[in-house]
Parts: C-alpha cells; sequence; structure tokens
C-alpha cells in the first residue's frame, strides 16, 4: 500500500479522500475528485458512502449538498466547537426566511414567481437577504422569456442545520392539486 | 336579507308600478327570490328610471337610497341569472368550483410549507451545526496544478469571449506592437509581482490587442521572466514575476 493513489479498494480511496477533504476544507464536487483522486464517478460515490459511515460516531461529519461534499465538525459536538470558534452563523432568521428557504429546499431549483405564487406575497427582499447570508444561490436561468434565475439551497444551508444531506430534511410535503 | 325586508314592508322604499307586478320593491324581491314573479317580464331600467324621477321630487333619507340600491342591485343579479342559459351556468359553476378547488389546494400547500418552515426554525434553534476547519484554502500546494497550455488556452478564449461581438466592433488600423506590449506587460509585473491572468487583459480592448498580449506573456514565460500558476483546480491563473536566470 504505497502510492496511495494506486489503491483501489474502497477503504483505501475513502482515506484518500478523506486526506484530500480535510486539505481542501471547503465543498468539492463529486467532478473535482474524480479527477484528484484519478477514479471514476462510482469509486467516489462508493468511497464517500464508506467515509461517511466510517465517520459515525466520531467528531467529524461527512456533509454532502447535492454534487459537492465536504468534511465538517459533528453536529453533536456544535456547542464545544462553538466555545473556540466565534460562528457568523445567523442565530435566527424571520418566519418569512424559513418558510422561503422551506419552499427552496423542496422545490429546488425554482424561480422567484414560483416561491411568490406559493407564498403569495413579494419575496424579493427576503431572497436577497437569504442569498448574501450564503444560504441559497443561483443554480442557473430558466429557458423561458426573460430567463429568470433559478434558486437553490447551498452546503451552508445544511450546516446550518446540522444534517449530512438534503435527504435527511423531514418527508417532502405531497404535491397537492398543484404541481410545479 | 328577509328581516329588513319585512321591516321595510311597512314603509315601503319605493312602490313599484308596472303592469306585470304593482306594490313594494321589497316585496318584488322576495317573490323574485321565490321564483314567485317572473323578472323577465319586468323592464328594470325603466323602474329605475321611474325611481330617479320620483326621487327627484321628493329626497329620500340617504338610508332609504342606500335600501333602494341594495335592493335594485340584487334584483339586477337575479334576472342576469335568469337570463343565462342553464348549460352556460352549470359550465361558470364548474369554473367556479376548479377555481375554490386550485385556492384550496394552494393554501393547504402553503400550509404544508409553514409546518415544514417550523421545523427548520426549530432545528436551526437547536444550534446543533457543523462548521469547517479553520485550515485557509490558500495554502493549497501548487504542485498538482501545473498550468497545462490548455487551461491557458482556455483562460485566453474566456479573455477573448468578452471582448465585444464581432458585428460591433468598428474596423479601424490599429498598431499594436509586440514590443509596445512586452514593455507595458514588464511595468505591470514591475509594479506588481503577481498578478490574475485577467488582469493582464484588462486594457485590451480589441481582440488584436488581447492576442497581441497573449503572446507577449508567452514571450515573458519563454524567457524567463514570468510564470504562471493556478492556486486550486478551476482557480484562477495568475502571472508571477520572476528573476530571468542569465546564462
Amino acid at each position: 500500500m504505497s502510492g496511495a493513489i494506486d489503491v483501489r479498494d474502497t477503504t483505501g480511496l475513502a482515506a484518500a479522500l478523506e486526506a484530500v477533504l480535510f486539505t481542501l476544507n471547503r465543498p468539492v464536487t463529486v467532478l473535482e475528485l474524480q479527477d484528484i483522486l484519478q477514479s471514476p464517478l462510482p469509486d467516489v460515490e462508493a468511497a464517500a458512502s464508506a467515509l461517511g459511515e466510517s465517520l459515525a460516531g466520531r467528531g467529524l461529519f461527512l456533509q454532502r449538498h447535492q454534487d459537492q461534499l465536504q468534511l465538517v465538525t459533528d453536529p453533536a459536538q456544535a456547542d464545544v466547537v462553538r466555545r473556540v470558534l466565534r460562528p457568523e452563523y445567523p442565530s435566527r432568521l424571520s418566519p418569512a426566511a424559513y418558510e422561503t428557504l422551506a419552499i427552496i429546499a423542496y422545490r429546488q431549483p425554482l424561480t422567484r414567481a414560483r416561491i411568490e405564487e406559493i407564498r403569495g406575497v413579494n419575496c424579493e427582499a427576503v431572497l436577497e437577504s437569504l442569498e448574501e447570508k450564503g444560504l441559497i444561490q443561483e443554480t442557473g436561468r430558466l429557458e423561458t422569456p426573460g430567463t429568470p434565475r433559478l434558486f437553490g439551497t447551498t452546503m451552508k444551508f445544511l450546516q446550518i442545520l446540522g444534517l449530512s444531506s438534503l435527504d435527511e430534511l423531514p418527508p417532502p410535503p405531497q404535491s397537492g392539486s398543484t404541481s410545479s | 336579507m328577509p328581516e329588513v325586508t319585512t321591516e321595510l314592508e311597512r314603509d315601503p322604499v319605493y312602490v313599484v308600478r308596472t303592469a306585470a307586478f304593482d306594490g313594494p320593491i321589497e316585496l318584488l324581491l322576495t317573490l323574485a327570490q321565490r321564483a314567485e314573479v317572473d323578472l323577465k317580464s319586468i323592464a328594470l331600467a325603466s323602474l329605475t328610471d321611474d325611481y330617479l324621477r320620483a326621487i327627484d321630487q321628493e329626497r329620500p333619507p340617504l338610508d332609504r337610497l342606500a335600501a333602494f340600491l341594495v335592493i335594485g342591485a340584487r334584483l339586477v343579479q337575479l334576472k342576469a341569472a335568469g337570463l343565462m342559459p342553464d348549460a352556460m351556468g352549470a359550465e361558470a359553476e364548474e369554473d367556479l368550483q376548479a377555481w375554490e378547488d386550485a385556492i384550496k389546494g394552494r393554501l393547504e400547500e402553503y400550509k404544508r410549507f409553514k409546518e415544514l418552515a417550523e421545523s427548520l426554525m426549530r432545528r436551526h434553534a437547536s444550534g446543533r451545526f457543523t462548521f469547517a476547519g479553520l485550515l485557509e484554502p490558500e495554502v493549497i500546494p501548487q504542485a498538482r496544478v501545473q498550468v497545462s497550455l490548455d487551461a491557458l488556452a482556455s483562460a485566453f478564449q474566456q479573455v477573448l469571449d468578452r471582448l465585444p461581438a464581432a458585428d460591433q466592433v468598428t474596423f479601424e488600423l490599429e498598431h499594436v506592437s509586440l514590443a509596445d506590449k512586452l514593455d507595458h506587460l514588464r511595468q505591470m509585473l514591475a509594479h506588481q509581482p503577481q498578478l490574475n491572468f485577467s488582469a493582464v487583459f484588462q486594457h485590451a480592448r480589441t481582440r488584436l490587442e488581447a492576442v497581441v498580449t497573449f503572446l507577449a506573456l508567452l514571450e515573458l514565460i519563454r524567457i524567463g521572466e514570468a510564470r504562471v500558476a493556478q492556486p486550486s483546480a478551476f482557480a484562477e491563473i495568475t502571472v508571477h514575476a520572476q528573476e530571468r536566470k542569465e546564462n
């Protein structure tokens, strides 16, 4: 087991992944990881789930937001970490902000018009504030006249909720008579 | 408003006198509501004209005028509904039902999101955040990222793409010499030993100027006065001044 990159088995690749995520210390896309680990996508994915499992009960935590992975501290250790960090996370958001976040989290990507249709009020200011806080971002544009911006959540959204991925959100609302 | 009607019957708001109906207007409304009088046979327009003439002579108090308006509006509504063919009435009712369902669906959807928002809020308030390390990404070793010619070429393509499209360019003879650009680039690097790749081209106004600047940069790299690096994969390429090694 000399050249770490040559290691083809999942355990070895998971260790390499852990080392890379620790060093980069930012959200890293699986595309980048394929290049860095010189491994095809299925192997990177397998390594990611192996790493996530092996971190259970440890101080670190593997977070996944869509195609991005990041190594962060475990939500259970938030109190002790807070003692050494002075995090700038917003401690509280407005009810309108939580509503808008919920709609975006479950229906992403979607336009401001669609959000406003559900909430029934103008959402310009609340979207601006959420974007400024780094909790949502533009993920693309809709191919319709005016090419409106599409919004999605960010890795930071998972971080303020201590979720390992979007799949951990409470069960989504059944799309009733109106579907997007 | 049956109680209003009975109250007013003792002192009618207006007494209608037409061939089809003769009596207080309140009674006309009551009977029309019970379908005991056919509103189609009563010209509401001429009834209104008669009323306007009547109040011209003797001005009734405001509440009486308001009462007439309410009763009159209801009569017009009833007559309009009666004039509508039955089929259309059913369709309109269906439309109304669909509209009501849509509103109800939307309210339910909103209610569900409101509940989810509350669960997000509770989760956030629990303070179980995750934190990234404090290590600054700048210290990432450059070892694995050597700028390939391809990366350099595609970065240059991005610079070209930023320039105005061909149909917006006015043609003029320009003299951009490689020597001038070499001097300019040397001055920039002397002033600021580390530059972003895009900053090198920020003064280029035309494709030709950008191309010559790029050639000048390649020349500086070739003769060892500059080198290019990329701090991490997909990051912006940086240009660094370098002491020329004299042979």
